[in-house]
């Protein structure tokens, strides 16, 4: 389990320094294989039969497979789409992620003292902080979207780690959710480069006050 | 019993998705779209007969009790209206409105409604703190499509912010459920996860820590779909930008599932971690609410964004009665959703018949209404002492009782303040309402689009918040749904 929240971690601090969107996606595709590692090894810890099993082919096939893929679609049919490199953004998101891994420990040791996933919980929340910033800091829609899977895939890993699995209908809805989610938000990137002819979300400026 | 939730549940789905095939023309979608509304409308009439207010129904997936039928009474109410309103709205927008050649537009109108409203009952219905969570996301997902239906720019980066926005919040709410089911899982074990009736009955039991921490996340993600500042970004953005009759279900129905939500949880959290820690919490969030909306409603030139920085205003006003936790004060909230979605649903329908007039939405260049468009500014004028809360309309009383209950208990201070942020309000409404309606006309309106049967619907939802509010002891059913509803979110045993 170490060697996967490692490799999380540095998947994440990747994340806060890729600018192309192609490369980000890609990321976001391997941190979700990481997330279905850490579901498959609570699932062979727990003894819940199948069941035990459902998430990680959940995420294997919602988060690695259909929403990357969506996400491709639609940034093939982008030209010239890049986030805007600015070296200060990426350097203050990276240090900001450095200063989440140190927060998220601080966090876990004052609410949740003495658990034993106390990694798991801190990478969790390191995930949900590090989606945060993205959501705020990143201007492009896919970088926005990409953002907000990753809050909810460091959710996910917080559930996972603490109650060892939601219900299963619960779970089956929460899949649902996202995928509808992404499912609209692609829709709307693609409105977006129509009617903009853009997926900067910085022109969205007009409603205000 | 059990049929009529299957009719509620099954119904609303079947005419989606034969409103989405294109099979049927629009004369037939109307026409259907009025028989789905009816049958649920009846199906609901049925339920209140079937089911004293005090007494409860369950089958494990499915409960209901007073509070979530004084919600769903909202909800079906709204639904019903709304139903009945959208020939002649849609019918106008397609003369001259954004659906001007684009009259297919109306089968995808009905179906996403229809589903919108599907949610929201769906929301209601179910026993499972962890499945109303998912019923709540999926009422974003749904209401997102139509805030963007106008495909315009703006309707666009509204409908953006607002999915953003809220998936965010609601995320953190799902966290917060995530950290409630720990709290129940280390005390009762898996048994019934996050089953709401299991969890009210050990609800002494749980850690008070946890649920602390769990409340934090739980209502700044519900707090996110109510429309509490600072997370409120999104809501007058797409209130303004969604087709007006859905401006008017977002504001008074979606709202009110979300804290009947909030509600719910409230009661599992109160008994465990005590009542101070969450008072303090709502009232800050319920102060800085109104607070954020008097500027923006006094220098406003939108109607919608005027009327959604008011529903800010009204969440307000209930937020702050929930903190004050009292029996009249929960009462007078539960009273208060009522009122406010009906007259604020009036007043959608009626900015939306405006802009429909004047072809703007902008304020400035609106003018002598009364001697233009005379029908339409007279039921605005209603609207407007409606909304403000001057008697004898229903939020007076509401209003009334829940200031009365802040002095009573003693926040001398606090209720001052607060009402003095409400004049604010009040004077922004005022201002712009009859400047619109006043004034020598300008420009030249398409003429009086108000109709007599949507007068008389709008009449007739106007009367109903005086009737209910002034003589509930004439309604013995809705007195004692009130009361019990009441009991159940201050902790008494409805059971």
């Amino acid at each position: 389990m170490e060697q996967l929240l490692i490799f999380l971690l540095l998947i994440v601090f990747l994340q806060t320094r890729i600018m192309n969107l192609k490369n980000a996606i890609i990321c976001l595709m391997l941190q979700s294989t990481i997330i279905a590692g850490a579901c498959l090894m609570v699932g062979m810890d727990g003894n819940g039969g199948w069941h035990s099993f459902l998430p990680t082919i959940l995420t294997v096939i919602f988060k690695v497979w259909v929403i990357p893929y969506a996400l491709f679609t639609v940034v093939k049919k982008l030209t010239n789409e890049q986030e805007i490199d600015s070296g200060i953004n990426v350097n203050y998101s990276t240090a900001a992620a450095a200063f989440f891994v140190v927060l998220a420990y601080m966090l876990i040791d004052k609410m949740l003292p003495g658990m034993g996933s106390r990694d798991i919980l801190a990478s969790a929340m390191v995930l949900i902080m590090t989606g945060l910033t993205l959501i705020v800091m990143r201007s492009r829609a896919i970088m926005q979207i990409i953002g907000l899977i990753t809050v909810e895939n460091g959710i996910y890993l917080f559930g996972m780690a603490i109650t060892e699995g939601l219900p299963i209908i619960i779970e089956l809805g929460i899949f649902l959710d996202v995928l509808i989610a992404v499912v609209i938000l692609v829709i709307l990137t693609k409105r977006l480069s129509l009617s903009f002819m853009t997926t900067d979300t910085n022109v969205l400026s007009k409603l205000k006050g | 019993m059990q049929q009529m939730l299957y009719i509620l549940i099954g119904l609303p789905p079947l005419f989606a998705a034969l409103a989405i095939t294109k099979c049927l023309s629009n004369n037939m979608l109307h026409w259907f779209n009025r028989v789905t509304v009816l049958i649920i409308a009846g199906t609901f009439a049925r339920m209140t007969m079937l089911l004293q207010p005090n007494r409860i129904f369950t089958d494990g997936t499915f409960y209901l009790d007073a509070l979530s039928m004084w919600f769903l009474f909202i909800v079906v109410t709204l639904y019903f209206v709304a139903g009945l309103l959208s020939k002649v709205y849609l019918d106008k927008e397609a003369t001259r409105g954004y659906l001007e050649r684009k009259a297919t537009f109306i089968g995808k109108y009905y179906a996403l409604f229809t589903m919108f409203v599907w949610t929201m009952f769906l929301v209601l219905l179910t026993q499972n703190l962890g499945l109303m969570w998912v019923c709540i996301e999926a009422t974003t997902l749904v209401s997102a499509l139509l805030v963007s239906f106008k495909h315009t720019r703006s309707a666009l980066e509204a409908a953006w912010k607002y999915i953003m926005v809220c998936s965010v919040g609601i995320c953190l709410a799902l966290l917060g459920t995530i950290i409630l089911y720990y709290a129940q899982l280390t005390v009762l074990g898996a048994v019934k996860p996050l089953d709401w009736v299991w969890l009210k009955q050990n609800a002494a039991l749980l850690n008070p820590n946890l649920l602390e921490m769990s409340f934090l996340f739980i209502l700044i993600g519900y707090g996110t779909k109510i429309g509490l500042a600072p997370m409120h970004t999104w809501l007058p953005d797409a209130y303004s930008q969604a087709p007006s009759l859905i401006s008017g279900l977002l504001s008074g129905a979606l709202c009110a599932c979300a804290i009947y939500v909030l509600m719910r949880n409230m009661v599992i959290i109160v008994p465990a971690v005590g009542i101070a820690f969450i008072l303090n919490l709502l009232y800050v969030f319920a102060f800085l609410t109104v607070a954020v909306a008097v500027p923006f409603a006094i220098v406003q030139r939108d109607i919608k964004r005027l009327l959604a920085y008011s529903s800010m205003e009204n969440i307000g006003i209930m937020i702050i009665g929930l903190a004050i936790f009292t029996n009249n004060a929960v009462s007078a909230v539960l009273l208060h959703l009522f009122n406010h979605a009906m007259i604020k649903f009036a007043l959608f329908f009626l900015a939306g018949t405006i802009i429909q007039e004047y072809q703007t939405s902008n304020m400035m260049r609106i003018h002598g209404m009364m001697r233009e468009t005379p029908y339409t500014a007279t039921f605005t004028l209603l609207g407007m002492f409606a909304i403000l809360g001057m008697p004898p309309f229903g939020i007076f009383f509401s209003k009334f009782t829940i200031i009365m209950e802040i002095f009573k208990s003693g926040q001398y201070l606090l209720g001052s303040l607060f009402v003095l942020l409400l004049a604010g309000v009040l004077m922004g409404v005022v201002y712009h309402f009859l400047r619109m309606l006043s004034c020598a006309p300008k420009r030249k309106a398409l003429g009086e689009l108000l109709n007599f049967s949507s007068m008389a619907i709008l009449l007739i939802m106007l009367v109903s918040t005086i009737a209910i509010s002034t003589c509930l002891e004439r309604f013995p059913y809705l007195q004692l749904l009130l009361s019990s509803a009441t009991k159940i979110v201050i902790g008494g045993t409805v059971l």
